[in-house]
């Protein structure tokens, strides 16, 4: 049985998700090369936005080593994409998936009894392991990173991270939002005692969340490692992916369907944006720093709320254009023309 | 029939016997209160029965199993249902969706229709659509019996489950509490309120300082030197 929830009218997230399909399944044909490399981009964010979404806005556990399995999934794709194995690309996404689900069911076992800023500290330490371990092992490539055959058609990387990412997004969506194991989740982000004494397994529901949401990195980072043709630790395991990620999730909006994916697409393409306009300096994270706190301080709930806010402010003037007819009654027309005289 | 059987259960908090040789049997739809002063031990025996705290010593059977060392949800799911002397509520979710919840892993197939029918005798419809954490107090404990009564439990645990609760609303939810008991559900209730006590209780166990002191009717206890001693703290001549 299906339930719904609090992802908002149902009818209006098929029709947005509709309409955001067909537009950027159209794109390549649209529009330049530049473009289609910008929106694989927006794609592989958005999908990496709502996989710590999953583990943070649903399930209430702050995880800052995310960017492990993204990794994970980039090293097994590449480390199985080498001469020595030749495998094929498709084959090694579900195997990547499946290494990244088993570190975070192993990992998440005994940290996800811990509480608030010791599960963070402990996923932070799993992603610095991990690095270090890529960094010194030899069938990583150590810190010359690895090279994966070169793949030179925008398109295909464009419609592979698209796929995955809508593919990522209806599975939440359908388990989150609309099943059993949502209510399970949120009841567990909400109150574990009260979860408990309802019959739930919490320390199950936690995995399966945390697992869920190593999954998708993984098979992105897959996707990514072929896509940009060299990985090394600095790139496919630099603590800043999972930074960036934060900000874009509670920027569009924590714990909503559509937030992570908001937050991805006006954070990235911004970030382009300032990079083609100033050029490769720093001066851009200014901008970018000045927008995120302006979003923090005015909108806590993200730009998913903004709707929701003008119509709250249209309330309120409508509430007080009422209450001060109340206090002081309207004019007839005939006291208006007396005044005037 | 013995639904719920405690036997000698002891649990401490550093130098603190918090429950001290607590031995109870509890017959299938009877409703029984608890009652006793301020940190006699009635919460943290409730706690040790679901399974939120472990005892030092004893054992806690449930229709025959014994349930001692089982975890919390284990406990939910052979038939045991609680509330919370504070309200533990699912403060994100709408008030209907605190009642979905409950149902989880109960009668998930009828959640739909059993919430609707709470939340009309509860008198909650109005506030269905509304965030659990924008409810007053009083509204927060019905929905915890509301709660209560979409797990369809076979004993349910209620800690001062009408504290702060309007008459009428509290009427409401004593006679949500009859009905259940007739079709089969046993109750515990911690209540200070002796009217209430009166009103509702088979039969009334008076706690303090981790003991059971007396229990009895009401009448009984309410003429029981322990209790005008302990509870009441006159004595007896």
């Amino acid at each position: 049985m299906s339930k719904p929830a609090s992802g908002g009218n149902a009818i209006v997230n098929l029709g947005v998700l509709v309409l955001v399909v067909a537009v950027l399944f159209l794109l390549p044909m649209m529009t330049t090369p530049y473009y289609v490399r910008v929106a694989t981009g927006v794609a592989m964010w958005a999908g990496l936005a709502l996989s710590w979404n999953v583990i943070c806005g649903y399930a209430g556990y702050i995880s800052f080593g995310h960017v492990a399995f993204f990794g994970i999934g980039a090293y097994t794709t590449a480390i199985l994409m080498q001469p020595q194995h030749d495998w094929n690309f498709w084959a090694t996404l579900p195997v990547a998936a499946v290494i990244a689900g088993a570190v975070a069911a192993l990992v998440g076992w005994p940290a996800l009894r811990l509480k608030g800023a010791y599960f963070a500290i402990a996923t932070w330490a799993l992603a610095e392991a991990v690095r270090e371990l890529a960094t010194i092992l030899d069938f990583t490539g150590g810190s010359r990173g690895l090279t994966t055959p070169i793949h030179l058609d925008d398109n295909f990387f464009y419609y592979t991270m698209l796929a995955t990412a809508a593919i990522a997004f209806a599975v939440c969506y359908l388990l989150l939002e609309r099943s059993r194991f949502g209510f399970r989740v949120k009841a567990v982000r909400d109150n574990e005692v009260a979860a408990r004494a309802q019959g739930i397994n919490t320390t199950l529901v936690k995995i399966a969340a945390f697992v869920l949401s190593a999954m998708i990195p993984a098979v992105l980072g897959g996707i990514n490692a072929y896509w940009i043709t060299f990985i090394n630790p600095e790139s496919v395991l630099n603590t800043i992916i999972t930074d960036q990620l934060v900000v874009m999730v509670l920027v569009g909006g924590l714990g909503h369907a559509w937030g992570p994916a908001l937050g991805a697409t006006v954070l990235y393409v911004f970030d382009e944006q300032l990079r083609v306009s100033y050029g490769e300096t720093t001066a851009y994270i200014i901008i970018v720093g000045a927008l995120v706190m302006a979003v923090v301080l005015f909108l806590p709930d993200g730009l998913v709320s903004v709707g929701r806010r003008v119509r709250r402010m249209r309330l309120v003037r409508q509430l007080l254009n009422r209450a001060r007819d109340d206090v002081v009654p309207r004019r007839t027309d005939s006291e208006t023309e007396e005044a005037r005289r | 029939m013995t639904v719920l059987a405690v036997d000698d259960l002891f649990r401490s908090f550093g130098g603190i016997r918090a429950v001290d040789g607590v031995s109870l049997d509890i017959e299938q739809a009877e409703i029984v209160g608890i009652i006793g002063p301020n940190g006699s031990g009635k919460s943290t025996l409730f706690n040790l029965l679901t399974g939120a705290l472990k005892a030092d010593a004893g054992t806690i059977s449930l229709f025959g199993r014994n349930i001692t060392r089982l975890a919390p949800y284990r406990i939910a799911r052979a038939g045991l249902g609680r509330t919370f002397q504070i309200p533990a509520l699912f403060v994100n979710m709408t008030v209907r969706e605190n009642l979905w919840t409950a149902a989880v892993q109960f009668d998930w197939d009828n959640a739909r229709a059993d919430a609707d029918a709470v939340l009309e005798r509860l008198e909650l419809t109005h506030v269905a659509e509304d965030l659990a954490s924008s409810l007053s107090g009083g509204q927060q404990r019905l929905l915890e019996m509301g709660r209560v009564l979409m797990q369809k439990p076979k004993v349910a645990l209620l800690d001062e489950v009408a504290a702060g609760v309007h008459p009428r609303l509290r009427q409401i939810m004593l006679d949500a509490i009859r009905t259940m008991r007739d079709a089969g559900t046993t109750f515990l209730v911690i209540e200070h309120d002796m009217e209430l006590a009166q009103d509702i209780c088979d039969r009334i166990i008076v706690m303090d300082a981790g003991k059971i002191v007396a229990q009895g009717s009401f009448e009984e206890i309410s003429h029981d030197p322990h209790v005008m001693e302990a509870y009441l703290g006159v004595s007896a001549e």
